[in-house]
């Protein structure tokens, strides 16, 4: 095993710590919780419509996924067209 | 003293307006018209002096005078029977069932066609002026019967025994369209909230656990607005598709790079929505989670709305309500929030081939057409107040008192909760430094 990964591997006491404090205390307290109302409402949509235009290229990123992705983060509000 | 044989006269009416009106000039007195109705051809006279629609009205004119009379023996010692929505009659009990304001009002129908802003008459704007405590003279008696309508909505004349209860759809927000009864009996609810907390015993506030005493659960009438849309959004962003994928550099220093093509991505979505609910009352609504638990009571949504029934103050009896203090205005920007959240999922399904993920930029939200319907829904609550700073935190036990669906906020002994984070997190550490010292 190589020195960099060893010294990695000292982390997992503080975040092991921090993540059971944050799991009991979620599981405690419910303070991420909220009707999903995404889910439980009755929505009757029509099928999707748009267009998908090819815009430009990216070459030789190291970030797996888009920046600032928020697809599946539906109540995160973006700039409002009026 | 004589009563003058004719009224006043009324005041004459304003010189016909010549040329175009505009919004700044003073707005005509409500239902003028500048031009002599009796002049115009008959098809346009008949369409000026048509009645206005009214978009929906919920209210109960048989139970005006508060007295809610069993259709068998008259008496008005009527009580929900719980576990059903059924009206059971005390005195004689004779069973009836309300009527479904779905079917009555076709609350379900035509969602499509749903144009401008629908209110139903139980949700009309709240006057600020309209005293909450209501005095109602016994029709039995005569005797003054006064009811706080922020928590109760029934009373007991105390001399011939009468029961009250408000109908009349009085414009302080007390009384709705419709109310969805408690089936969900109060034994069961405590037996709900003693296995959620028997759950969270471990690091539970030793005061909470000392205190606990589920049996003080309390059935309350929490007032939301269930709304129906009729709405268009348009999202707009980038996606990215990956092309490419390798990797450079040697053994150690070994790095992962991708190419990706990026698009512009919009979408639209019609859709409507059928009963939303939301709630109506200001406190309530606030869902800060730093300084409330209301998020608990937010989370035993939704109801079986489809089942409410035309409001009758007897499935109140014995319960507890609260009242509502928000106006279809002021809850707008609520709505279109939900409904803005609604279409980005609503369009998640047609953007998967961005394997790179969305970065949506822009959202815009057209709204056709909303209908308001007030409604009592029943909860059955359970509080316990922490003491602390700003007041200390008012922790709620919740159960849908239709679905019996269980959320709670459980007061937690932060030292144990430390201890027992710090003690996992040293035996973590432990087995690294371990692992660290035997590969070195």
């Amino acid at each position: 095993m190589s020195d960099e990964s060893g010294l990695w591997i000292l982390l997992a006491g503080p975040a092991g710590a921090s993540a059971l404090y944050w799991a009991l205390y979620r599981y405690y307290r419910n303070t991420d919780k909220s009707h999903a109302f995404e889910q439980d409402t009755t929505v009757k949509a029509a099928p999707v419509t748009g267009e998908d235009r090819k815009i430009d290229t990216v070459r030789g990123t190291q970030e797996r996924r888009i920046r600032g992705d928020n697809v599946g983060a539906w109540r995160a509000r973006v700039s409002r067209l009026r | 003293m004589t009563t003058p044989a004719n009224p006043p006269p009324l005041p004459t009416a304003p010189p016909p307006v010549t040329g175009l009106g505009s919004p700044q000039d003073v707005p005509p007195l409500p239902g003028s018209f500048p031009v002599d109705p009796g002049t115009l051809p008959e098809p346009i006279r008949d369409e000026l002096q048509a009645p206005d629609p009214v978009a929906l009205d919920t209210t109960a004119s048989e139970l005006r005078d508060g007295l809610n009379r069993c259709p068998k023996c008259g008496s008005t010692d009527i009580r929900l029977k719980l576990g059903s929505d059924l009206l059971v009659c005390q005195y004689c009990r004779n069973e009836w069932h309300g009527t479904r304001v779905e079917e009555a009002f076709g609350l379900g129908e035509g969602l499509d066609q749903l144009r401008g802003t629908v209110i139903a008459s139980g949700a009309r704007d709240i006057q600020a002026d309209t005293a909450s405590l209501m005095s109602f003279r016994c029709t039995g008696c005569g005797a003054e019967v006064t009811i706080n309508t922020e928590s109760t909505m029934t009373a007991r004349c105390h001399w011939c025994r009468h029961v009250f209860g408000i109908n009349e759809q009085i414009a302080n927000g007390a009384v709705p369209d419709a109310v969805l009864p408690f089936h969900i009996r109060k034994d069961d609810a405590v037996a709900r909230i003693r296995q959620f907390v028997d759950k969270r015993r471990l690091f539970a506030l030793k005061a909470f656990k000392d205190q606990f005493t589920p049996e003080n659960v309390v059935g309350v009438y929490l007032p939301y607005m269930i709304v129906d849309g009729n709405v268009s959004a348009s999202i707009a962003g980038k996606g990215e598709v990956q092309t490419r994928q390798y990797t450079r550099g040697t053994d150690k220093n070994k790095r992962t790079y991708y190419d990706a093509d990026v698009y512009q991505v919009d979408r639209h979505v019609d859709f409507t929505v059928d009963d939303l609910p939301l709630e109506s009352s200001e406190q309530r609504g606030n869902l800060d989670v730093q300084a409330n638990t209301n998020n608990i009571i937010n989370a035993i949504l939704p109801f079986d709305t489809k089942n409410a029934l035309k409001w009758n103050a007897s499935y109140l009896a014995g319960f507890t309500s609260e009242k509502r203090d928000l106006d279809v205005e002021r809850m707008r920007p609520r709505l279109e929030d939900q409904l803005l959240s609604i279409a980005r999922a609503q369009v998640a399904g047609s953007v998967r081939r961005y394997d790179r993920g969305v970065r949506w930029e822009q959202e815009g939200l057209e709204v056709h057409g909303t209908r308001w319907v007030s409604m009592y829904l029943p909860v059955w609550l359970y509080s316990y107040h922490q003491p602390g700073r700003n007041g200390g935190m008012l922790h709620y036990i919740a159960v849908n008192g239709r679905t019996g669906e269980t959320m709670g906020s459980v007061p937690v002994q932060q030292w144990k909760l430390l201890l027992a984070a710090l003690a996992t997190g040293t035996v973590l550490e432990a087995l690294a430094l371990w692992i660290v010292v035997a590969t070195s």
